[in-house]
Protein backbone atom coordinates (compact mmCIF):
# COMPACT_ATOMS: atom_id res chain seq x y z
CA UNK A 1 0.00 0.00 0.00
CA UNK A 2 2.78 2.37 0.90
CA UNK A 3 4.55 1.68 -2.36
CA UNK A 4 1.33 2.26 -4.29
CA UNK A 5 0.78 5.51 -2.46
CA UNK A 6 4.24 6.75 -3.30
CA UNK A 7 3.94 5.63 -6.89
CA UNK A 8 0.66 7.46 -7.24
CA UNK A 9 2.31 10.65 -6.02
CA UNK A 10 5.15 10.21 -8.51
CA UNK A 11 2.66 9.61 -11.33
CA UNK A 12 0.65 12.64 -10.32
CA UNK A 13 3.81 14.72 -10.37
CA UNK A 14 4.85 13.47 -13.76
CA UNK A 15 1.34 14.03 -15.07
CA UNK A 16 1.53 17.62 -13.92
CA UNK A 17 4.87 17.93 -15.70
CA UNK A 18 3.42 16.50 -18.88
CA UNK A 19 0.49 18.89 -18.71
CA UNK A 20 2.63 21.95 -18.24
CA UNK A 21 1.26 24.94 -20.10
CA UNK A 22 2.43 28.46 -20.64
CA UNK A 23 1.23 30.93 -17.99
CA UNK A 24 1.31 34.69 -17.83
CA UNK A 25 5.06 34.86 -17.50
CA UNK A 26 6.67 31.99 -19.43
CA UNK A 27 10.10 32.68 -17.99
CA UNK A 28 8.78 31.88 -14.52
CA UNK A 29 7.72 28.36 -15.63
CA UNK A 30 4.68 28.64 -13.37
CA UNK A 31 1.51 27.64 -15.29
CA UNK A 32 -0.33 26.83 -12.04
CA UNK A 33 0.55 30.16 -10.46
CA UNK A 34 -2.93 30.91 -9.21
CA UNK A 35 -3.17 27.63 -7.29
CA UNK A 36 0.44 27.85 -6.21
CA UNK A 37 -0.18 31.29 -4.74
CA UNK A 38 -3.11 29.99 -2.73
CA UNK A 39 -0.99 27.17 -1.34
CA UNK A 40 1.83 29.62 -0.69
CA UNK A 41 -0.56 31.80 1.30
CA UNK A 42 -1.62 28.75 3.29
CA UNK A 43 2.02 27.83 3.96
CA UNK A 44 2.74 31.41 4.99
CA UNK A 45 -0.17 31.47 7.45
CA UNK A 46 0.98 28.18 8.90
CA UNK A 47 4.48 29.56 9.17
CA UNK A 48 3.38 32.79 10.81
CA UNK A 49 1.08 31.19 13.37
CA UNK A 50 2.76 27.86 14.12
CA UNK A 51 6.23 27.27 12.74
CA UNK A 52 7.86 30.63 13.35
CA UNK A 53 6.67 30.93 16.98
CA UNK A 54 7.84 27.35 17.60
CA UNK A 55 11.22 28.03 16.03
CA UNK A 56 11.59 31.25 18.05
CA UNK A 57 10.80 29.35 21.25
CA UNK A 58 13.34 26.66 20.30
CA UNK A 59 16.04 29.28 19.64
CA UNK A 60 15.23 31.00 22.92
CA UNK A 61 15.20 27.92 25.14
CA UNK A 62 17.92 25.73 23.60
CA UNK A 63 21.50 27.09 23.84
CA UNK A 64 23.31 27.67 20.55
CA UNK A 65 25.91 24.87 21.00
CA UNK A 66 23.10 22.38 21.54
CA UNK A 67 21.27 23.66 18.48
CA UNK A 68 24.46 23.31 16.44
CA UNK A 69 24.79 19.75 17.67
CA UNK A 70 21.25 18.93 16.61
CA UNK A 71 21.85 20.54 13.23
CA UNK A 72 25.08 18.61 12.69
CA UNK A 73 23.50 15.34 13.79
CA UNK A 74 20.60 15.66 11.36
CA UNK A 75 22.90 16.75 8.54
CA UNK A 76 25.06 13.69 9.14
CA UNK A 77 22.02 11.44 8.85
CA UNK A 78 21.45 12.77 5.33
CA UNK A 79 24.90 11.79 4.08
CA UNK A 80 24.03 8.24 2.93
CA UNK A 81 21.44 9.77 0.58
CA UNK A 82 24.02 12.26 -0.67
CA UNK A 83 26.56 9.47 -1.13
CA UNK A 84 24.18 7.34 -3.21
CA UNK A 85 23.35 10.27 -5.45
CA UNK A 86 27.01 11.25 -5.80
CA UNK A 87 27.66 7.80 -7.23
CA UNK A 88 24.54 7.79 -9.42
CA UNK A 89 25.80 11.01 -10.98
CA UNK A 90 29.24 9.52 -11.56
CA UNK A 91 30.81 11.96 -9.11
CA UNK A 92 33.24 9.54 -7.50
CA UNK A 93 35.46 12.24 -6.02
CA UNK A 94 32.54 13.96 -4.35
CA UNK A 95 31.26 10.55 -3.30
CA UNK A 96 34.52 9.74 -1.57
CA UNK A 97 34.36 13.12 0.18
CA UNK A 98 30.86 12.34 1.40
CA UNK A 99 31.97 8.92 2.62
CA UNK A 100 34.97 10.43 4.42
CA UNK A 101 32.78 13.13 5.91
CA UNK A 102 30.31 10.57 7.23
CA UNK A 103 33.09 8.45 8.71
CA UNK A 104 34.87 11.38 10.36
CA UNK A 105 31.77 12.99 11.82
CA UNK A 106 30.23 9.72 12.96
CA UNK A 107 33.39 8.70 14.81
CA UNK A 108 35.42 11.77 15.79
CA UNK A 109 32.29 13.92 15.69
CA UNK A 110 30.59 11.68 18.26
CA UNK A 111 27.81 10.33 16.12
CA UNK A 112 27.57 13.48 14.03
CA UNK A 113 27.04 15.96 16.86
CA UNK A 114 30.22 17.82 15.90
CA UNK A 115 31.15 18.78 12.34
CA UNK A 116 34.82 17.83 12.54
CA UNK A 117 35.01 17.09 8.81
CA UNK A 118 34.45 20.68 7.72
CA UNK A 119 37.29 21.82 9.97
CA UNK A 120 39.44 19.16 8.37
CA UNK A 121 38.70 20.49 4.90
CA UNK A 122 35.80 18.22 3.94
CA UNK A 123 32.84 20.61 3.66
CA UNK A 124 29.28 19.48 3.26
CA UNK A 125 27.54 19.37 -0.09
CA UNK A 126 24.04 18.26 -0.91
CA UNK A 127 22.91 15.77 -3.51
CA UNK A 128 19.48 14.28 -3.92
CA UNK A 129 17.63 12.27 -6.52
CA UNK A 130 16.02 15.39 -7.96
CA UNK A 131 19.51 16.58 -8.86
CA UNK A 132 20.40 13.13 -10.15
CA UNK A 133 17.36 13.16 -12.45
CA UNK A 134 18.47 16.57 -13.72
CA UNK A 135 21.98 15.29 -14.42
CA UNK A 136 20.42 12.40 -16.30
CA UNK A 137 18.59 14.92 -18.48
CA UNK A 138 15.15 15.27 -16.87
CA UNK A 139 13.55 18.71 -17.02
CA UNK A 140 12.25 20.36 -13.90
CA UNK A 141 8.61 20.53 -15.00
CA UNK A 142 6.32 23.32 -13.83
CA UNK A 143 6.99 25.13 -10.61
CA UNK A 144 4.91 23.81 -7.71
CA UNK A 145 4.24 24.94 -4.17
CA UNK A 146 3.46 22.02 -1.86
CA UNK A 147 1.16 22.28 1.14
CA UNK A 148 3.42 22.05 4.22
CA UNK A 149 6.39 21.61 1.88
CA UNK A 150 7.08 24.90 0.11
CA UNK A 151 8.61 25.36 -3.34
CA UNK A 152 9.24 22.33 -5.55
CA UNK A 153 8.63 20.87 -8.98
CA UNK A 154 7.64 17.38 -10.21
CA UNK A 155 11.24 16.32 -10.72
CA UNK A 156 12.36 17.35 -7.24
CA UNK A 157 9.19 16.04 -5.60
CA UNK A 158 9.58 12.64 -7.26
CA UNK A 159 13.24 12.71 -6.26
CA UNK A 160 12.27 13.28 -2.63
CA UNK A 161 10.27 10.10 -2.59
CA UNK A 162 12.92 8.02 -4.34
CA UNK A 163 15.52 9.27 -1.84
CA UNK A 164 13.77 7.18 0.82
CA UNK A 165 15.27 4.14 -0.84
CA UNK A 166 18.78 5.49 -0.19
CA UNK A 167 18.20 6.24 3.47
CA UNK A 168 19.40 3.29 5.60
CA UNK A 169 16.96 4.20 8.36
CA UNK A 170 14.17 3.16 5.99
CA UNK A 171 15.30 -0.46 6.31
CA UNK A 172 16.37 -0.58 9.94
CA UNK A 173 13.79 -1.95 12.36
CA UNK A 174 13.87 -0.38 15.79
CA UNK A 175 11.53 0.51 18.59
CA UNK A 176 9.38 3.62 18.25
CA UNK A 177 10.32 4.02 14.59
CA UNK A 178 7.16 5.99 13.88
CA UNK A 179 7.88 8.51 16.62
CA UNK A 180 11.52 8.79 15.56
CA UNK A 181 10.51 9.58 11.97
CA UNK A 182 8.02 12.20 13.09
CA UNK A 183 10.53 13.71 15.49
CA UNK A 184 13.29 13.83 12.90
CA UNK A 185 11.02 15.66 10.48
CA UNK A 186 9.77 18.15 13.01
CA UNK A 187 13.19 18.96 14.42
CA UNK A 188 14.55 19.36 10.88
CA UNK A 189 11.88 21.88 10.03
CA UNK A 190 12.26 23.79 13.31
CA UNK A 191 16.05 23.84 12.92
CA UNK A 192 15.81 25.30 9.41
CA UNK A 193 13.22 27.87 10.42
CA UNK A 194 15.15 28.99 13.48
CA UNK A 195 18.29 29.47 11.42
CA UNK A 196 16.50 31.41 8.72
CA UNK A 197 14.19 33.62 10.80
CA UNK A 198 16.12 36.86 10.53
CA UNK A 199 17.08 36.44 6.90
CA UNK A 200 13.61 35.47 5.72
CA UNK A 201 12.17 38.51 7.41
CA UNK A 202 14.74 40.68 5.66
CA UNK A 203 14.01 39.13 2.27
CA UNK A 204 10.27 39.52 2.72
CA UNK A 205 10.66 43.12 3.82
CA UNK A 206 12.63 43.96 0.69
CA UNK A 207 10.47 41.99 -1.75
CA UNK A 208 8.14 43.58 -4.24
CA UNK A 209 6.50 40.18 -4.58
CA UNK A 210 7.58 37.65 -1.96
CA UNK A 211 6.05 34.72 -3.84
CA UNK A 212 7.95 35.59 -7.02
CA UNK A 213 11.10 36.15 -5.00
CA UNK A 214 10.94 32.71 -3.37
CA UNK A 215 10.20 31.13 -6.75
CA UNK A 216 13.24 32.75 -8.35
CA UNK A 217 15.49 31.93 -5.41
CA UNK A 218 14.38 28.29 -5.36
CA UNK A 219 14.85 27.76 -9.08
CA UNK A 220 18.23 29.48 -9.24
CA UNK A 221 19.46 27.66 -6.16
CA UNK A 222 18.41 24.27 -7.49
CA UNK A 223 20.17 24.95 -10.78
CA UNK A 224 23.29 25.92 -8.88
CA UNK A 225 23.14 22.68 -6.89
CA UNK A 226 22.69 20.66 -10.07
CA UNK A 227 25.78 22.41 -11.51
CA UNK A 228 27.68 21.68 -8.28
CA UNK A 229 28.35 25.38 -7.83
CA UNK A 230 29.85 25.97 -11.27
CA UNK A 231 28.61 29.04 -13.17
CA UNK A 232 26.81 28.11 -16.37
CA UNK A 233 28.02 30.91 -18.64
CA UNK A 234 25.74 29.91 -21.50
CA UNK A 235 22.62 30.55 -19.42
CA UNK A 236 23.54 34.09 -18.38
CA UNK A 237 21.12 36.67 -19.81
CA UNK A 238 22.03 39.61 -22.01
CA UNK A 239 22.13 42.95 -20.21
CA UNK B 1 7.59 4.84 5.42
CA UNK B 2 4.72 7.26 5.11
CA UNK B 3 6.22 9.51 7.68
CA UNK B 4 9.64 9.11 6.13
CA UNK B 5 8.19 10.18 2.81
CA UNK B 6 6.83 13.32 4.36
CA UNK B 7 10.13 13.84 6.06
CA UNK B 8 11.95 13.50 2.80
CA UNK B 9 9.71 16.05 1.16
CA UNK B 10 10.43 18.55 3.85
CA UNK B 11 14.06 17.59 4.03
CA UNK B 12 14.55 18.22 0.35
CA UNK B 13 12.92 21.59 0.82
CA UNK B 14 15.26 22.16 3.70
CA UNK B 15 18.44 21.34 1.80
CA UNK B 16 18.26 24.09 -0.77
CA UNK B 17 16.74 26.53 1.67
CA UNK B 18 19.40 25.96 4.28
CA UNK B 19 22.18 26.87 1.89
CA UNK B 20 20.05 29.54 0.35
CA UNK B 21 19.40 31.36 3.57
CA UNK B 22 23.01 31.49 4.53
CA UNK B 23 23.94 32.61 1.06
CA UNK B 24 21.37 35.33 0.90
CA UNK B 25 22.27 36.69 4.28
CA UNK B 26 25.73 37.43 3.02
CA UNK B 27 24.41 38.13 -0.45
CA UNK B 28 22.59 41.19 0.71
CA UNK B 29 25.87 42.50 1.95
CA UNK B 30 27.73 41.65 -1.18
CA UNK B 31 25.07 43.40 -3.22
CA UNK B 32 25.98 46.62 -1.54
CA UNK B 33 29.52 46.14 -2.74
CA UNK B 34 28.24 45.47 -6.22
CA UNK B 35 26.44 48.76 -6.24
CA UNK B 36 29.59 50.47 -5.11
CA UNK B 37 31.55 48.79 -7.83
CA UNK B 38 29.12 49.60 -10.60
CA UNK B 39 30.30 52.60 -12.48
CA UNK B 40 33.64 52.87 -10.75
CA UNK B 41 36.20 54.18 -13.25
CA UNK B 42 38.72 51.63 -14.42
CA UNK B 43 41.66 53.78 -13.36
CA UNK B 44 44.77 51.61 -13.15
CA UNK B 45 42.94 48.28 -13.11
CA UNK B 46 44.15 46.30 -16.09
CA UNK B 47 41.59 43.50 -16.02
CA UNK B 48 38.27 42.55 -14.42
CA UNK B 49 39.89 40.46 -11.70
CA UNK B 50 42.05 43.35 -10.60
CA UNK B 51 39.10 45.71 -10.81
CA UNK B 52 37.07 43.52 -8.50
CA UNK B 53 39.91 42.87 -6.08
CA UNK B 54 40.85 46.54 -5.70
CA UNK B 55 37.32 47.81 -5.27
CA UNK B 56 36.19 45.06 -2.94
CA UNK B 57 39.01 46.06 -0.65
CA UNK B 58 37.94 49.69 -0.81
CA UNK B 59 34.37 48.74 0.00
CA UNK B 60 35.31 46.53 2.92
CA UNK B 61 37.60 49.22 4.29
CA UNK B 62 34.61 51.52 4.62
CA UNK B 63 32.19 48.93 5.90
CA UNK B 64 34.60 47.43 8.42
CA UNK B 65 35.84 50.77 9.72
CA UNK B 66 34.58 50.48 13.28
CA UNK B 67 36.28 53.70 14.30
CA UNK B 68 33.45 55.61 12.63
CA UNK B 69 30.17 56.05 14.50
CA UNK B 70 27.53 53.86 12.94
CA UNK B 71 25.39 56.75 11.70
CA UNK B 72 28.36 58.42 10.05
CA UNK B 73 29.54 55.19 8.50
CA UNK B 74 26.10 54.68 6.99
CA UNK B 75 26.01 58.26 5.72
CA UNK B 76 29.44 57.94 4.16
CA UNK B 77 28.50 54.68 2.56
CA UNK B 78 25.28 56.13 1.19
CA UNK B 79 27.09 59.10 -0.31
CA UNK B 80 29.76 56.82 -1.71
CA UNK B 81 27.09 54.57 -3.18
CA UNK B 82 25.18 57.37 -4.83
CA UNK B 83 28.27 59.04 -6.18
CA UNK B 84 29.76 55.91 -7.70
CA UNK B 85 26.74 53.94 -8.85
CA UNK B 86 25.59 53.85 -12.42
CA UNK B 87 22.57 51.75 -11.67
CA UNK B 88 20.61 52.63 -14.79
CA UNK B 89 21.77 49.62 -16.78
CA UNK B 90 20.91 47.20 -13.98
CA UNK B 91 17.55 48.88 -13.50
CA UNK B 92 16.70 48.64 -17.18
CA UNK B 93 17.62 44.96 -17.16
CA UNK B 94 15.30 44.29 -14.23
CA UNK B 95 12.43 45.88 -16.18
CA UNK B 96 12.67 43.20 -18.85
CA UNK B 97 10.48 43.51 -21.97
CA UNK B 98 8.22 46.08 -20.26
CA UNK B 99 10.95 48.62 -20.83
CA UNK B 100 10.21 48.68 -24.56
CA UNK B 101 6.57 49.69 -24.18
CA UNK B 102 7.12 52.17 -21.36
CA UNK B 103 7.33 55.91 -21.89
CA UNK B 104 10.74 57.56 -21.36
CA UNK B 105 9.26 59.47 -18.41
CA UNK B 106 8.11 56.26 -16.72
CA UNK B 107 11.49 54.62 -17.35
CA UNK B 108 13.32 57.58 -15.84
CA UNK B 109 10.96 57.59 -12.85
CA UNK B 110 11.55 53.87 -12.42
CA UNK B 111 15.33 54.20 -12.52
CA UNK B 112 15.19 56.94 -9.87
CA UNK B 113 12.87 54.85 -7.69
CA UNK B 114 14.99 51.73 -8.20
CA UNK B 115 18.13 53.58 -7.13
CA UNK B 116 16.51 54.84 -3.91
CA UNK B 117 14.97 51.43 -3.25
CA UNK B 118 18.32 49.66 -3.62
CA UNK B 119 20.09 52.18 -1.41
CA UNK B 120 17.39 51.85 1.27
CA UNK B 121 17.62 48.07 1.26
CA UNK B 122 21.38 48.00 1.53
CA UNK B 123 21.43 50.72 4.15
CA UNK B 124 19.14 48.61 6.29
CA UNK B 125 21.49 45.64 6.04
CA UNK B 126 24.84 47.27 6.67
CA UNK B 127 24.90 46.42 10.36
CA UNK B 128 25.61 42.81 9.41
CA UNK B 129 29.02 43.71 7.97
CA UNK B 130 31.76 42.62 10.30
CA UNK B 131 35.14 41.36 9.29
CA UNK B 132 34.24 39.38 6.16
CA UNK B 133 36.96 38.91 3.58
CA UNK B 134 36.66 38.18 -0.11
CA UNK B 135 39.37 36.65 -2.29
CA UNK B 136 39.45 36.60 -6.09
CA UNK B 137 39.95 33.02 -7.28
CA UNK B 138 39.71 33.39 -11.07
CA UNK B 139 37.48 34.51 -13.92
CA UNK B 140 35.55 33.24 -16.94
CA UNK B 141 34.80 35.16 -20.13
CA UNK B 142 31.14 35.26 -21.10
CA UNK B 143 31.82 37.24 -24.28
CA UNK B 144 33.73 40.30 -25.46
CA UNK B 145 33.80 42.84 -22.63
CA UNK B 146 31.72 40.54 -20.44
CA UNK B 147 33.47 38.57 -17.68
CA UNK B 148 32.48 36.68 -14.55
CA UNK B 149 35.02 37.15 -11.78
CA UNK B 150 34.94 34.34 -9.21
CA UNK B 151 35.59 35.08 -5.54
CA UNK B 152 35.22 33.30 -2.24
CA UNK B 153 33.96 34.96 0.89
CA UNK B 154 35.06 33.94 4.35
CA UNK B 155 32.90 34.96 7.25
CA UNK B 156 34.77 34.75 10.56
CA UNK B 157 31.48 34.45 12.44
CA UNK B 158 30.55 31.30 10.53
CA UNK B 159 33.33 29.19 11.97
CA UNK B 160 33.61 25.75 10.42
CA UNK B 161 31.55 26.80 7.42
CA UNK B 162 33.03 26.42 3.95
CA UNK B 163 33.78 29.64 2.01
CA UNK B 164 30.88 31.10 0.09
CA UNK B 165 31.17 31.44 -3.70
CA UNK B 166 30.49 35.00 -4.84
CA UNK B 167 30.69 35.84 -8.56
CA UNK B 168 30.76 39.32 -10.06
CA UNK B 169 29.66 39.85 -13.64
CA UNK B 170 31.83 42.65 -14.93
CA UNK B 171 31.17 44.63 -18.08
CA UNK B 172 33.88 46.56 -19.88
CA UNK B 173 32.53 49.36 -22.05
CA UNK B 174 34.15 52.57 -23.27
CA UNK B 175 37.26 51.86 -21.23
CA UNK B 176 35.30 51.51 -18.03
CA UNK B 177 34.62 48.48 -15.86
CA UNK B 178 31.31 48.10 -14.11
CA UNK B 179 29.56 45.31 -12.26
CA UNK B 180 26.20 44.41 -13.76
CA UNK B 181 25.21 41.49 -11.54
CA UNK B 182 26.36 39.55 -8.51
CA UNK B 183 25.83 35.89 -7.77
CA UNK B 184 25.90 34.54 -4.24
CA UNK B 185 26.03 30.75 -4.09
CA UNK B 186 24.68 30.65 -7.62
CA UNK B 187 21.84 33.12 -7.15
CA UNK B 188 22.10 36.10 -9.48
CA UNK B 189 20.56 39.04 -7.68
CA UNK B 190 19.59 41.18 -10.68
CA UNK B 191 17.85 38.15 -12.17
CA UNK B 192 15.96 37.60 -8.93
CA UNK B 193 14.92 41.26 -8.94
CA UNK B 194 13.84 41.03 -12.58
CA UNK B 195 11.68 37.98 -11.79
CA UNK B 196 9.90 39.89 -9.03
CA UNK B 197 9.31 42.95 -11.18
CA UNK B 198 8.05 40.77 -14.04
CA UNK B 199 5.41 39.36 -11.72
CA UNK B 200 4.33 42.83 -10.56
CA UNK B 201 4.23 44.16 -14.12
CA UNK B 202 2.28 41.12 -15.32
CA UNK B 203 -0.38 41.83 -12.70
CA UNK B 204 -0.44 45.55 -13.41
CA UNK B 205 -0.70 45.75 -17.19
CA UNK B 206 3.05 46.33 -17.66
CA UNK B 207 2.63 49.72 -16.02
CA UNK B 208 6.20 50.78 -15.30
CA UNK B 209 4.94 53.97 -13.63
CA UNK B 210 2.95 51.87 -11.15
CA UNK B 211 6.08 49.84 -10.38
CA UNK B 212 8.03 53.04 -9.77
CA UNK B 213 5.33 54.26 -7.36
CA UNK B 214 5.29 50.91 -5.59
CA UNK B 215 9.07 51.01 -5.17
CA UNK B 216 8.82 54.49 -3.68
CA UNK B 217 6.20 53.27 -1.19
CA UNK B 218 8.38 50.31 -0.27
CA UNK B 219 11.40 52.57 0.13
CA UNK B 220 9.45 54.68 2.64
CA UNK B 221 8.36 51.56 4.52
CA UNK B 222 11.90 50.18 4.66
CA UNK B 223 13.28 53.48 5.92
CA UNK B 224 10.53 53.69 8.54
CA UNK B 225 11.12 50.08 9.56
CA UNK B 226 7.49 49.26 8.78
CA UNK B 227 6.17 45.77 8.17
CA UNK B 228 6.50 44.54 4.61
CA UNK B 229 3.60 44.97 2.23
CA UNK B 230 3.67 42.93 -0.92
CA UNK B 231 1.84 43.79 -4.09
CA UNK B 232 -1.73 42.66 -4.69
CA UNK B 233 -2.31 39.86 -7.13
CA UNK B 234 -5.37 39.11 -9.09
CA UNK B 235 -4.47 35.42 -9.34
Amino acid sequence: MKVLRNLSIVCASLWLAACSTTGGNPAANDPYESTNREIFDFDMRLDRHVLLPTAAFYAQVVPEPARDGVHNFLQNLDLPVTFANDLLQGETTRGSETFARFFVNTTFGLGGLFDVATRWGIPNHSEDFGQTLAVWGAGEGPYLVLPFGGPSNPRDFAGNIIDNAFDPTTYIAYNYKFYWSVGRTLVHVIDVRARSASLLQTIERGSVDYYASVRSLYRQNRQNEINNGKVNLENLPEF
Amino acid sequence: MQITSSAATLNRFRMPVRELFRALFLGALISALALMLAGTPARAEANPEQFVAVNIQKGFNILNDRSLPDARRRAEFRDFLISLTDIRRIGLFTLGPARRSASPQDVDAFVDAFRDFAVAIYESRLSAFSGQTLKVTGSSEVGPGDTVVHTQMVDPRASGQPPLNVDFRVSHRNGKFSVIDVSVAGIWLAIEERDQFASFLNDNGNNVGALARHLRDMTRQIRNGAAPQTADHGG
